[in-house]
């Protein structure tokens, strides 16, 4: 690599760290601002819960919707399930961390992505 | 390419004709010259394996929500039974008391395991396989088997009689059930008595549209013939010309073609 391209490359490099920073800074927000809308003040996630039937049909219309579509897709990310739902992208990363709050779903990073599942696999 | 479809018969209660509309519904579509899979998960009270003739089954669908096997384990061929090839398939509850309670006492992390289960029958059986039509033949109500298979069809087929009973919980389930998983359903009124009188068809009519508020699949007259049977005959196959095969035909028909919502 030449000096001109490492020095190119390094800016970008940076950016993209702050961009990566920036998603969870936003994400958080999001978890934030939507358990505020609900009256709950900690964001503690709750233990493992299974995301069975029952539990879909107890749900609020919203996080439902959001909840059936990670049924179907099995993993998805937060763009690919506001392809779905036909939501926006921020709106469903809002439902589904807040449904990995109250421990119906698992969150797992790979590199600037975050997948999210409903833990089948888990004993208990 | 188009992709098949998963279609749940379900009904408030019990004797609606669940059972009855599943196999002919699946032999219907058979006929039709469409891949075939019936399923009977009414793991309570198991019937298709009498109604079909196939008790000695090596492994059943508990096994592969079990996690024991894989779906084409289970799969039984069928299709010399109305006269096809490679187009009628069935996958059977277990019917020993002891398989009948095992399934009763399941947690609600083994209910979340069996729906990802069926979900994934989609992928196997309609994708890797080519399978056009899944019919989940389903136990009544609000159970965690039913609701399971309402979650992963494509379209429900809801059973109903004109008891008060059964009038009253199909509209309930209607409205807070099938609606809030979003699934788009068809009617079928059964055991309809005087189904040929204007009347009745008018007074058929208005409740669909007052009451449950659904698209109508079907009116099924109460046919005496149908009882005689005691189950041994499927009458898209073995009654061609009758008129509950008829009105099978042109149910399929509709769902075949979109029709319906």
């Amino acid at each position: 690599m030449t000096r001109e391209e490492i020095l190119n490359k390094k800016p970008l490099h940076v950016l993209e760290k702050i961009r990566e920073n920036l998603e969870r800074l936003n994400e958080k927000m999001e978890v934030m601002i939507e358990l505020q809308k609900h009256g709950h003040k900690d964001i503690q996630p709750l233990p493992d819960t299974p995301l069975d039937v029952m539990t879909l049909l107890s749900m609020p219309d919203h996080l439902r919707k959001t909840a059936m579509t990670i049924c179907r897709c099995g993993r998805a990310t937060a763009d690919e399930v506001a392809q779905q739902t036909s939501r926006a992208r921020a709106v469903e990363s809002a439902y589904l961390n807040q449904l990995v709050i109250m421990g119906y779903l698992k969150k797992e990073r790979k590199g600037r992505k975050a997948y999210f599942y409903a833990d089948r696999d888990s004993q208990g | 390419m188009k992709m098949g479809k998963i279609i749940a018969v379900h009904s408030y209660k019990g004797g609606t004709g669940k059972t009855l509309l599943s196999v002919n519904l699946a032999a219907t579509f058979a006929k039709h010259g469409k891949k075939v899979c019936l399923f009977d998960l009414d793991f309570r009270a198991p019937s298709l394996f009498a109604i079909l003739k196939a008790e000695n089954s090596e492994y059943w669908l508990n096994d592969y929500l079990n996690g024991n096997c894989g779906i084409e384990k289970v799969l039984i061929d069928l299709s010399n039974r109305i006269q096809g090839k490679d187009n009628f398939h069935v996958a059977l509850a277990n019917p020993a008391t002891e398989a009948i309670r095992d399934m009763s006492a399941k947690d609600r992390k083994w209910e979340m395991r069996a729906l990802g289960k069926l979900l994934s029958l989609r992928n196997v059986l309609l994708g890797e396989q080519k399978f056009d039509y899944l019919v989940f033949d389903t136990s009544p109500g609000l159970q965690y088997s039913s609701i399971n298979a309402i979650v992963t069809a494509d379209f429900v087929v809801v059973a109903t009689t004109g008891d008060r009973s059964d009038v009253n919980g199909t509209k309930r389930m209607l409205r807070e059930m099938y609606n809030l998983f979003e699934k788009k359903t068809g009617l079928v009124i059964n055991k309809v008595l005087d189904s040929a009188s204007k009347s009745k068809k008018d007074e058929m009519n208005t409740r669909v549209k007052n009451v449950y508020q659904a698209p109508l699949l079907a009116l099924v007259p109460c046919f005496c013939e149908i009882l005689r049977a005691e189950g041994n005959l499927i009458f898209a196959q073995d009654k061609p010309t009758h008129p509950f095969t008829q009105i099978l035909d042109e149910m399929a028909k509709k769902i075949e073609a979109n029709e319906v919502n």
